[in-house]
C-alpha cells in the first residue's frame, strides 16, 4: 500500500464513518469537519474551515469546553465525555424521527491530541458517537432494575408483615388461652361467691331480727333495777352501741354492693369469652355492648365519657364472642382518637331486617386518604409497638362473616363514626322458630 | 585544574542521571550528598565550587540549603536541578542565589549550554 | 525495596515518578493557572485486602467521592482519584464549570479529574521509560462514600498491587486530590523490565 492510497482511505473513513469527527487548533479554529457533522449541524466543512468554534456555535458551554480542550493541548492525553453525565456536546436531532423517546441525540465524545514529530499537540480531534439507541436500552434496563428492586423491596416488606402476622396470631392464641383461663377462674370463683352471697343474705336477715329484739329490750330498759340499768348503759357506752347500730346496716350494704360487683365481673368475663357457649346464638346486642364496656372500662375510664343511646332493637342471631370483639376494637380505637379526653356515643337501632350499632367519637377524625386503607391489615398510624393495624381488619372480617356491613364516616377534627349493620336472621341455628320465639319474648 | 562538584539529591538514580548528563571530557572531581544536612557539612569544608542541588529532600530540603548558603556568604555556584518545574519554584530559587534552574530529567545539551553561559565550561 | 521490584528498580521508579509528577504538576499549573503542589510519590506493594486501609490512610476519615480510569500499553493498571466532598466544587471551578452543579455535572467533574490527573501522571512516568500508554474512558466509583468503601477487596481481580500515591494541592484554593496508581502484581514484571532498560542506559 502506498501513502497516497492510505490518505485516500483515511479521508474516506473520516468522511463516511457514522461518527462525528472534527478538529480544532490551539485557537479553537475549526480545521476539520466531517460529513456526519455537516449533516447534523447543517453547516458544511467549506463554510466552517478556519472559523472559530465558539463564535460559530455560541450555544456550546464555552468556559468548560475551552478548559477541556486546553487540557488536551497541554497534557497531550485523551479526554472523554459520556452521555450519562453530559447528554450531548452539540444539540443534534436524534435518529428516531418516528419512534422518538429522547429529546436530542445522546453523545459520547472523545478528545484526541494530534501531535507533531516533537510531541507537541498541534490539533485536538474530537469524535462524537451517537449513543441514543444504547442509551435508551440502558435507560430501560435501569428502569427495569428499579422496578424489580422495588418489587424485591415490597416482597421484603411482605415477608416482614408475614412475620408480624405470625407473631400476631401467636399473640391472639395467647389471648384466647388467657381468656379461657379467665373463664375457668371465673367459673371457679362463681361457686364460693354464690354461698358468700347467700350467707350474706341470711346474715342481713338475722341482723335485722336481732335489731328488732334489741329495740324491744331498749324499750323495757327503764323497768330494770337501778344497778342493772347502770351496767347496761356502761357497756353501751363502751362499745358505742348507737354507732354500731347504724354501721351494721351500712356494712352489710357495702358488702352486698362489693359482692355484686365481683359477680358482674365474673359474669362478664364468662360472657365475653363465651367458652361455655360458643357459636351462633340469639343475643341482645345492647347486653353485648354493656359487657364489652365493662371489660374495657379500665382502658377507657380516664380517656372518655361513655354515652348510651339505645333504641332497643330486636335480638340478633350472631356469634356473640365475635361481636364483642368487634365492639371492643371499635371502642378502644375511639378512646385512642382523643388527644386528651372525649366522648364516645354508642347507639343501637333497627332498620328493616337489620340491626345497627354505631360507635361514635368526637376525636381527631381520619383523613380522607386514609379512609380507604384503615380496613387493610397492618394499616396503622399509631407509633411502632402501639398498634399492629389489625384491629379494623379483624372487625371487617367478622362483620362480613355475619353477612353484615361495617362502614365509617369521619371528618378530620370532628370525629369518626363506625356503623355495624347486622342481619337479624341467618338460619344458622336450624330452627328459625326458635329465634322468632325468642323475639316474641318481652324484654 | 579540576573543578570540585557536589551533587545533592536523595535519589541515587537522580545522582547517576545527573553524572551522565555532565560533559564526558570535563576535568572534575565529584562528591555526592543524599540530603541537605550532608550537603551543608561538605560545603562547610570549603572545597566545593559548583553545587547541583535538588529541591525535594528529607532532613533539610533544597530551599533550606540555599538559606544556609546565603547566610554563610554563598561561596560556590549553585544550580538547582528539580522535578518541580513550575515557574514559581524557579523564581524562588533564583531569588535565593541559585544561578540557574534545570528541570529534570536533565538534558545534556541544556546543561552544557547553562555551564557555558556562566563561563564554568569553556 | 518493594516486593516485586529490586532496590535499583524501586529507586528508579521513585525518581521517574518524581519527574513525571513534576511535569504533570507543571502542565496542570498551566491549564489551571494556579500553583499546584505535589507530594513526593509514595510507592508500596500492598495486599488487595489492605487497599481500603491504604485509601483511608491517604484521605483520612471523611466522606469522599472517587472515580477510576484504566490504562494499557507498556504496562497496565488503573488510576483512582479520591477527593473529599468538600473539595469537589472547587475542582469544578478549576475545570471551567460555572454556577451550582447538578448531579450529572458533579459526576462529570470526577470523571474529568481522574482523566487529567491520571493522564498527566501515568503519562509522565510512561514518557520517562519510553512506554506508549493509552487510556480508556473513565468511570465513576461513587459519591459520598466512606473511604473504606472506595475499593471492595472482595471484587478485586488481584491479590497484590503496586500502589503509587500522589497528593495534589492547589495552594490558593486549598484543594486536595489523591491519585492512586494501581498496578496488578502480574504487571509489575513488565514495569520492572522497562525500569531495567532505563537503568541500562545509565550504566552504559
Ligand atoms: N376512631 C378512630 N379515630 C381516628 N382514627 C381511627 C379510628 N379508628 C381507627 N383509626 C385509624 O385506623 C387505623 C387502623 O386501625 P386499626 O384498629 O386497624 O389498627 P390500630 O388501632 O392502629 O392497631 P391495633 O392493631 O392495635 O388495633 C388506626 O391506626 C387509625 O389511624
Ligand atoms: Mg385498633
Amino acid at each position: 500500500m502506498n501513502d497516497e492510497y492510505n490518505t485516500i482511505l483515511a479521508d474516506f473513513i473520516v468522511e463516511r464513518l457514522e461518527l462525528g469527527v472534527f478538529a480544532v487548533d490551539a485557537q479553537f479554529n475549526i480545521v476539520l469537519w466531517n460529513r456526519f457533522m455537516h449533516t447534523h449541524s447543517g453547516k458544511s466543512a467549506q463554510s466552517l474551515k478556519g472559523s472559530n468554534l465558539f463564535t460559530t456555535f455560541p450555544e456550546l458551554p464555552e468556559s468548560w469546553l475551552k478548559r477541556k480542550i486546553e487540557s488536551v493541548f497541554a497534557l497531550g492525553n485523551y479526554a472523554f465525555t459520556s452521555w450519562e453525565q453530559r447528554a450531548y456536546l452539540f444539540r443534534f436531532k436524534h435518529n428516531r424521527p418516528i419512534t422518538g423517546g429522547v429529546e436530542a441525540m445522546l453523545q459520547n465524545c472523545t478528545f484526541l491530541p494530534l501531535k507533531d514529530e516533537k510531541g507537541k499537540v498541534e490539533f485536538v480531534v474530537i469524535t462524537l458517537q451517537d449513543c441514543t439507541d444504547n442509551a435508551l436500552i440502558q435507560q430501560r434496563l435501569a428502569e427495569a432494575i428499579t422496578i424489580s428492586d422495588e418489587e424485591r423491596r415490597k416482597q421484603q416488606e411482605l415477608i416482614v408483615k408475614l412475620e408480624d402476622a405470625k407473631n400476631q396470631l401467636f399473640q391472639s392464641e395467647k389471648l384466647a388461652s388467657i381468656g379461657q383461663l379467665a373463664a375457668g377462674v371465673a367459673h371457679e370463683i362463681n361457686n364460693p361467691i354464690g354461698f358468700v352471697n347467700s350467707n350474706l343474705g341470711t346474715l342481713e336477715r338475722n341482723v335485722t331480727d336481732l335489731m328488732k329484739l334489741m329495740a324491744v329490750f331498749e324499750s323495757k330498759e327503764a323497768e330494770l333495777p337501778e344497778a342493772a340499768q347502770q351496767e347496761l348503759s356502761k357497756i353501751k357506752k363502751d362499745i358505742d352501741f348507737e354507732y354500731v347500730k347504724e354501721d351494721l346496716a351500712a356494712l352489710i350494704n357495702e358488702s352486698k354492693e362489693g359482692l355484686g360487683h365481683v359477680r358482674r365481673i365474673v359474669a362478664d368475663l364468662k360472657d365475653f369469652s363465651r367458652v361455655d357457649q360458643s357459636g351462633w346464638q340469639i343475643a341482645d346486642l345492647e347486653k353485648c355492648i354493656d359487657t364489652t364496656l365493662n371489660v374495657v372500662s379500665n382502658e377507657i375510664r380516664y380517656k372518655a365519657t361513655v354515652v348510651k343511646e339505645y333504641g332497643h332493637p330486636p335480638l340478633v342471631e350472631c356469634v356473640p364472642g365475635q361481636i364483642n370483639q368487634v365492639l371492643m376494637n371499635l371502642v378502644v380505637n375511639a378512646s385512642q382518637a382523643f388527644p386528651e379526653r372525649g366522648q364516645i356515643t354508642l347507639r343501637t337501632g333497627e332498620e328493616g331486617m337489620y340491626v345497627w350499632i354505631e360507635v361514635q367519637d368526637d376525636g381527631v377524625g381520619i383523613p380522607s386518604e386514609n379512609l380507604q386503607r384503615i380496613f387493610e391489615p397492618f394499616f396503622t398510624t399509631k407509633p411502632v409497638g402501639t398498634g399492629t393495624g389489625l384491629g379494623l381488619s379483624v372487625c371487617y372480617n367478622i362483620v362480613r362473616k355475619h353477612e353484615g356491613e361495617l362502614t365509617v364516616r369521619s371528618e378530620v377534627g370532628k370525629g369518626s363514626c363506625f356503623r355495624i349493620l347486622l342481619p337479624i336472621f341467618h338460619g344458622k341455628m336450624g330452627e328459625s322458630e326458635e329465634l322468632e320465639a325468642a323475639h316474641s319474648v318481652p324484654q | 585544574m579540576s573543578v570540585s562538584v557536589l551533587i545533592v539529591d536523595d535519589s541515587p538514580i537522580a545522582r547517576k542521571m545527573l553524572r551522565r548528563a555532565l560533559p564526558p571530557d570535563w576535568d572534575i572531581t565529584i562528591q555526592e550528598a543524599s540530603d541537605g544536612a550532608q550537603a551543608i557539612d561538605i560545603y562547610r569544608k570549603g572545597s566545593v565550587e559548583l553545587m547541583f542541588l535538588d529541591l525535594t529532600m528529607p532532613n533539610i530540603d533544597g530551599y533550606g540549603v540555599l538559606e544556609v548558603l546565603q547566610a554563610e556568604g554563598l561561596n560556590c555556584i549553585v544550580i538547582v536541578v528539580s522535578a518541580d518545574v513550575q515557574p514559581q519554584a524557579r523564581e524562588r530559587v533564583l531569588a535565593m542565589g541559585a544561578i540557574a534552574f534545570i528541570p529534570k530529567p536533565v538534558n545534556p545539551e541544556g546543561l552544557q549550554e547553562v555551564l557555558r553561559q556562566y563561563g564554568i565550561l569553556v | 525495596m518493594i516486593n516485586g521490584l529490586n532496590e535499583d528498580q524501586s529507586a528508579a521508579l521513585q525518581e521517574l515518578a518524581n519527574i513525571g509528577m513534576g511535569q504533570a504538576g507543571n502542565s496542570l499549573a498551566l491549564i489551571w493557572k494556579e500553583f499546584v503542589h505535589l507530594s513526593i510519590p509514595r510507592i508500596a506493594m500492598v495486599d488487595a485486602s489492605r487497599l481500603p486501609d491504604l485509601i483511608l490512610s491517604f484521605v483520612g476519615d471523611t466522606a469522599v467521592s472517587a472515580s477510576r480510569q484504566a490504562f494499557h500499553g507498556g504496562f497496565r493498571g488503573e488510576v483512582l482519584v479520591v477527593v473529599t466532598a468538600r473539595d469537589r466544587n472547587g475542582l469544578a471551578q478549576l475545570m471551567g464549570y460555572e454556577g451550582q452543579l447538578d448531579a450529572a455535572e458533579r459526576e462529570e467533574v470526577l470523571l474529568d479529574i481522574v482523566n487529567i490527573l491520571g493522564g498527566a501522571c501515568v503519562g509522565g512516568i510512561a514518557q520517562q521509560v519510553s512506554a506508549e500508554i493509552g487510556f480508556s474512558a473513565p468511570s465513576l466509583i461513587g459519591e459520598d462514600l466512606d473511604p473504606l468503601d472506595v475499593i471492595n477487596p472482595e471484587q478485586l481481580a488481584i491479590d497484590t498491587a503496586l500502589s503509587l500515591e500522589v497528593c495534589f494541592q492547589v495552594e490558593n484554593r486549598s484543594l486536595t486530590a489523591h491519585l492512586v496508581i494501581l498496578l496488578p502484581n502480574n504487571e509489575v514484571g513488565a514495569l520492572a523490565d522497562l525500569l531495567d532498560q532505563f537503568l541500562c542506559t545509565l550504566e552504559a
